[in-house]
């Protein structure tokens, strides 16, 4: 028995509608990532530009952790290790390549020229391989139940960071290459020092790019008859099943999935300018980083990880020069008052206290001629403290910015009548 | 009876030492409806969790319509046409109601994940499908109005028959309902026997009902069987049941003889 499929061909759009409507919002995507890439190039602001590739790279690790810890309610601990599988495997890629290709491992053409397409190339090989990995990691781990997948995660993420350690130093000519072979180059990866030499190419354009199609699948996919199944699991893995949702097959998918845009982001990181691929900095620290921000957007929200991935890159940095916060609170304290529910007094009376104390520690930090930025990390701390007090499931909780507030109930109105 | 649609052989079995269910046989014939009643702890949820794999029997085969299912995977019992609800309510507490009955339209669903990603008109037009589908079934239990609530805010009642048209939504053939009048007030009670009947004829189901609430046993069973200690100890309409000694001493935990003639004679 299957779903009565002549009912669902003739529901279904025409064929060119069907086609716009598959491959519009990712044209818009793009063109909103080449706007920023020009416009941030004709404004020159280097440090900002950098800002934003790692809020880049981090929307996608924690738009794609969300798919598995979010929609599926399992509990990984180890994004690191696909990111730096992915990240190992593109940028050994474009480096040796560069060198063999063209005598060099220095950028090469310009703005789409041939050495961009490589970078992207071995980003995607680089997302393969973290998936394949993904697939012998989940597969005997994800048909068991509770806390195991959060102890292999774990543990895989510790064998990587260790084996990476053990590689050997990185090659500098093409000579080199070709003497050493394929397998002695694939695993001279720099070892505890790192992997330096990988050429900068992830710009703004090609992270926004891989962030615009990482929203689309994930969204795509939420909403889709695959993703209430996903969810169903995160809800109750026995009703689920009991209802014929494959719980293993689709747990193993999810994180199959979340792997292999994690490796995409380990390439954009990989080929960033000034950084060094390290094992250390893609160890479990960078894991909870990602489940930070997955936990504070609030499970399963996929608006909820962008906005707090936003947040949490955004914020250390801004806390190296406060600014003046009584404008936000303001407009806060305004949106909170307009919009906010039956508990909108208390809101009020919070955000009011916390601008005031932040302003209080701005005011007195100057006065005393105290250096706030050397205490930001506590700060960050701090922040991350008072937003599990005041919103404990998360910026959106399980929804998605638009489905609450006001926003949420005139779309609910409109479903609600499009119903027959 | 070779045409039993479900057909249950013997089936047992033990947790360690302890046998919960032993040599358990039941025959569905299309469109019955048949009880199971029996005392607390008497093994009846255990004879369900065997009929959708949720356990393995030890012992005895179960098969739909001519095709085995013991051992399969409860999703493979459920595409099989076999769908159940829970004796303590497990909806899909953070979904929507709709979500919840879609969810169970899942398993009949042609197109991939990958035309789910592309969203293509094929993908779409299932998608429409279902929401149709699911749309449909939440009128017929006068759930629409109620679509777009948390599954978890409905009050119990509501909560109870979402669960009877989620199982629905999978296409059963056979649907098993854990004591669906639990914790219902007597008007929802009869609602609830209504909506059985209704179901059962509108859907062309075969149902197996357990059911502590004796007024919707004996009124909507044509059939029932009684459990104790995993033992079948009595199967027959429901008059028969009443008066079997073995029932009233099951229930009342005295043969029938030693009671005075009042509680041991047939009401």
């Amino acid at each position: 028995m299957t779903l009565d499929q002549r009912r669902a061909a003739e529901l279904a759009p025409s064929r060119a509608v069907a086609a716009l409507r598959s491959a519009a919002p990712l044209a818009v995507g793009l063109g909103l990532a080449l706007a920023l890439h020009l416009g941030l190039d004709a404004s020159d602001l280097p440090f900002h530009t950098k800002v934003l590739v790692d809020v880049g790279i981090n929307v996608i690790l924690a738009v794609s952790l969300t798919m598995v810890n979010g929609f599926t309610g399992q509990f990984s601990v180890g994004h690191a290790a696909f990111m730096a599988v992915g990240g190992y495997t593109a940028g050994a890629l474009t480096y040796y390549s560069s060198l063999l290709l063209w005598d060099s491992g220095d950028q090469h053409g310009g703005f789409l020229g041939a050495g961009e397409w490589l970078f992207v190339g071995s980003c995607i090989v680089g997302g393969l391989v973290a998936a394949a990995a993904g697939y012998v990691v989940g597969l005997p781990s994800l048909r068991l139940r509770g806390d195991y997948l959060a102890i292999v995660t774990l543990g895989f993420g510790e064998i990587v960071r260790v084996i990476l350690q053990q590689t050997g130093n990185v090659k500098f000519t093409a000579d080199e290459v070709r003497e050493a072979g394929f397998l002695d180059t694939a695993t001279s990866l720099g070892g505890a020092l790192g992997f330096t030499g990988v050429p900068t190419y992830s710009s703004i354009f090609w992270v926004y790019a891989f962030v615009a199609i990482t929203l689309l699948v994930a969204h795509r996919l939420k909403f889709s008859t695959y993703g209430r199944a996903f969810l169903s699991i995160r809800e109750d893995e026995i009703a689920a099943e009991a209802m014929g949702v494959r719980t293993t097959r689709y747990k193993v998918l999810a994180f199959v999935l979340a792997a292999g845009f994690a490796g995409i982001a380990g390439g954009m990181f990989a080929h960033q300018s000034g950084a060094t691929l390290n094992p250390r900095e893609l160890g479990f620290q960078k894991s909870f980083d990602v489940v930070t921000m997955v936990v504070l957007g609030g499970m399963g929200s996929i608006s909820g990880a962008v906005a707090a991935a936003a947040i949490l890159t955004i914020l250390p940095e801004l806390l190296r020069d406060l600014p003046h916060v009584w404008p936000a609170g303001v407009l806060v304290l305004a949106l909170g008052l307009a919009f906010g529910g039956p508990k909108r007094a208390r809101f009020a009376l919070w955000t009011v206290g916390v601008t005031a104390a932040i302003e209080a520690i701005r005011f007195g930090a100057r006065r005393l001629g105290v250096n706030l930025a050397d205490y930001r990390l506590i700060f960050y701390a701090l922040s991350l403290i008072l937003m599990m007090i005041l919103r404990p499931q998360g910026i959106f909780g399980v929804r998605e910015a638009w489905e609450i507030g006001p926003i949420g109930r005139i779309l609910a109105r409109r479903a609600r009548r499009a119903a027959p | 009876m070779s045409d039993a649609l479900l057909q249950v052989d013997a089936i047992s079995k033990s947790f360690g030492g302890l046998r919960a269910v032993t040599e358990f046989t039941l025959r569905l014939a299309p469109g019955d409806l048949q009880g199971l009643i029996g005392p607390n702890g008497a093994g009846k949820t255990t004879v369900f969790n065997l009929l959708t794999g949720v356990y393995t029997p030890t012992a005895g085969t179960i098969s739909l319509a001519g095709r085995r299912l013991s051992g399969l995977r409860p999703h493979r019992i459920a595409q099989a046409g076999m769908a159940r609800t829970f004796q303590n309510i497990r909806l899909f507490g953070d979904l929507s109601v709709l979500d919840n009955v879609r969810v169970a339209c899942h398993l009949r669903v042609n197109r991939g994940v990958l035309s789910a990603i592309l969203r293509s008109g094929g993908s779409i037009g299932e998608e429409r499908a279902i929401t149709e589908r699911a749309r449909s079934l939440l009128r017929i239990f006068n759930l629409l109005d109620r679509e777009a609530e948390d599954a978890r805010s409905l009050p119990y009642g509501d909560q109870r028959r979402l669960e009877i048209a989620r199982a629905i939504a999978t296409e059963p053939r056979v649907l098993l309902l854990d004591e669906p009048a639990a914790g219902m007030n007597p008007q929802e009670k009869i609602e609830l026997r209504e909506l059985i009947r209704k179901v059962r004829r509108d859907f062309g189901l075969t149902v197996l009902l357990i059911e502590h609430d004796m007024g919707v046993v004996m009124d909507c069973c044509e059939k029932i069987t009684v459990l104790d200690h995993g033992v079948t100890i009595a199967h027959g309409t429901p008059e028969r049941i009443q008066s079997d000694s073995k029932v009233i001493e099951a229930y009342l935990g005295a043969p029938a003889s030693d009671l005075p003639p009042r509680a041991g004679g047939g009401r």
